[in-house]
């Protein structure tokens, strides 16, 4: 590697701080959105329509709950311990501003990668693709709301 | 009625030293909350078959005889966990020091012959390791959202479903911290923590900062 120069050094320490100070359990400052990549199993539309099955409720209910409440309104036991509040996945008046997209790349790659707060953590690891398409449209019947 | 006698005393004779080595953690019915091996059910309690593998001994030792809360939020599996309700709170009981001892030896026997990743003495962290660590801690993988840490200023921060991280540089083992974030699935089928691929080093830095969270450290 060549020798950063010290001035590079100063900036990129003066970068993680700006960047690094604020986490989810301290006031955090507006969130910078990373550039947005657009994979290609997005452009693939998924031909049938998803259905909700019993599995992916109780998935929601292990791993979602904990922050988004046992009815997804926002009111987890972590809730009120994080500084950029959890969705609530009832209030249709936000999530219909929002797309299945932005829903499907913030359950896989985390709040951070749809500019939201990163307490919000990525789940793509944890369930598969067709997992996460179910919990995108559990959460439009929770808000009993649609993309506009 | 004298061969009978002989039988008598013969199997006394045998089963006597039986007796003697049967385990304090059996006789303490540790087993009633806690899984000895993995072929057993889920219990309310967290799992201790590995108990060798990820425990500080000294630490083990402390919390026997003075049992402190670790899951602010209960067992994952409690009925009422969601709902912020400890149902099966029972406090864990407490052992004279003789007896902690003892289990604690007990206990640290039960080990996994083979760790998913062996971590060897730990360098401390640099300044940017430790503004990096912060970020990826609290940011790239939303730990702190879960689990209770310091921040730099030594203050509690963090959420409660998952186990409180702000002594576990007294309580775990780095090598078990670093086996749990590369294959936590080897420990437990049901976690409710997310599964993360993380490199090599970013799963090293993660470890040596869980390393640092101590109770001495907190302001
Ligand atoms: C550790 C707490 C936590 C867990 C667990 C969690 N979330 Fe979130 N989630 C958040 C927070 C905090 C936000 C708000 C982010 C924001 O508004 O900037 C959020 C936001 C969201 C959003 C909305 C993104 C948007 O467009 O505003 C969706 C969708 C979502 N979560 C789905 C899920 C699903 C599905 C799960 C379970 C697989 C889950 N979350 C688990 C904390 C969590």
């Amino acid at each position: 590697m060549k020798k950063s120069s010290p001035t590079f050094i100063l900036s990129y320490c003066v970068f993680l701080i700006v960047v690094g100070i604020t986490g989810c359990s301290e006031k955090s400052a507006e969130e910078t959105r990373p550039p947005l990549k657009s994979p290609a199993y997005l452009e693939e539309a998924t031909p049938e329509p998803v259905v909700v099955s019993e599995k992916t409720r109780e998935t929601y209910q292990w791993y979602c709950a904990q922050c988004h409440g046992i009815q997804g309104k926002g009111d987890g036991i972590n809730a009120k311990f994080l500084t950029v509040p959890p969705r609530n996945h009832t209030k249709a008046k936000y999530l219909e501003t929002r797309t299945d997209k932005q829903f499907f790349e913030a359950i896989k790659f985390g709040g951070l990668s749809v500019g939201r707060a990163p307490c919000m953590p990525a789940w793509g690891n944890t369930m598969s693709d067709s997992t996460i398409h179910e919990l995108v449209r559990y959460i439009r019947e929770l808000c009993q709301c649609e993309a506009l | 009625m004298k061969n009978f006698l002989y039988l008598l005393m013969g199997g006394w004779l045998l089963c006597n030293p039986m007796l003697s080595h049967a385990s304090l953690i059996q006789e303490k019915k540790c087993s009633e909350c806690h899984r000895l091996s993995k072929d057993e059910n889920e219990k309310s309690g967290p799992d201790l078959f590995y108990a060798g593998n990820k425990f500080q001994a000294s630490w083990l030792k402390q919390y026997l005889q003075n049992p402190m809360t670790i899951r602010i939020a209960g067992g994952t599996g409690d009925p009422g966990f969601l709902k912020g309700i400890q149902a099966n709170s029972q406090k864990h009981p407490a052992l004279s020091k003789k007896d902690a001892g003892q289990v604690t030896k007990e206990l640290m026997a039960l080990m996994l012959l083979e760790l998913p990743e062996e971590v060897d003495l730990l360098e401390p962290l640099t300044k940017g390791q430790k503004a990096k660590i912060k970020y990826e801690f609290e940011r790239t993988f939303s730990c702190i959202s879960c689990h209770q840490s310091l921040n730099l200023a030594g203050k509690v921060r963090g959420g409660i479903s998952g186990p409180s991280l702000v002594n576990a540089g007294n309580r775990l083992q780095a090598s078990w911290v670093a086996s749990w974030l590369k294959s936590p699935r080897t420990f437990s089928s049901k976690s409710r923590m997310p599964i993360y691929k993380m490199e090599d080093e970013a799963r090293l830095r993660l470890t040596q900062f869980i390393a640092t969270l101590k109770n001495e450290n907190k302001r």
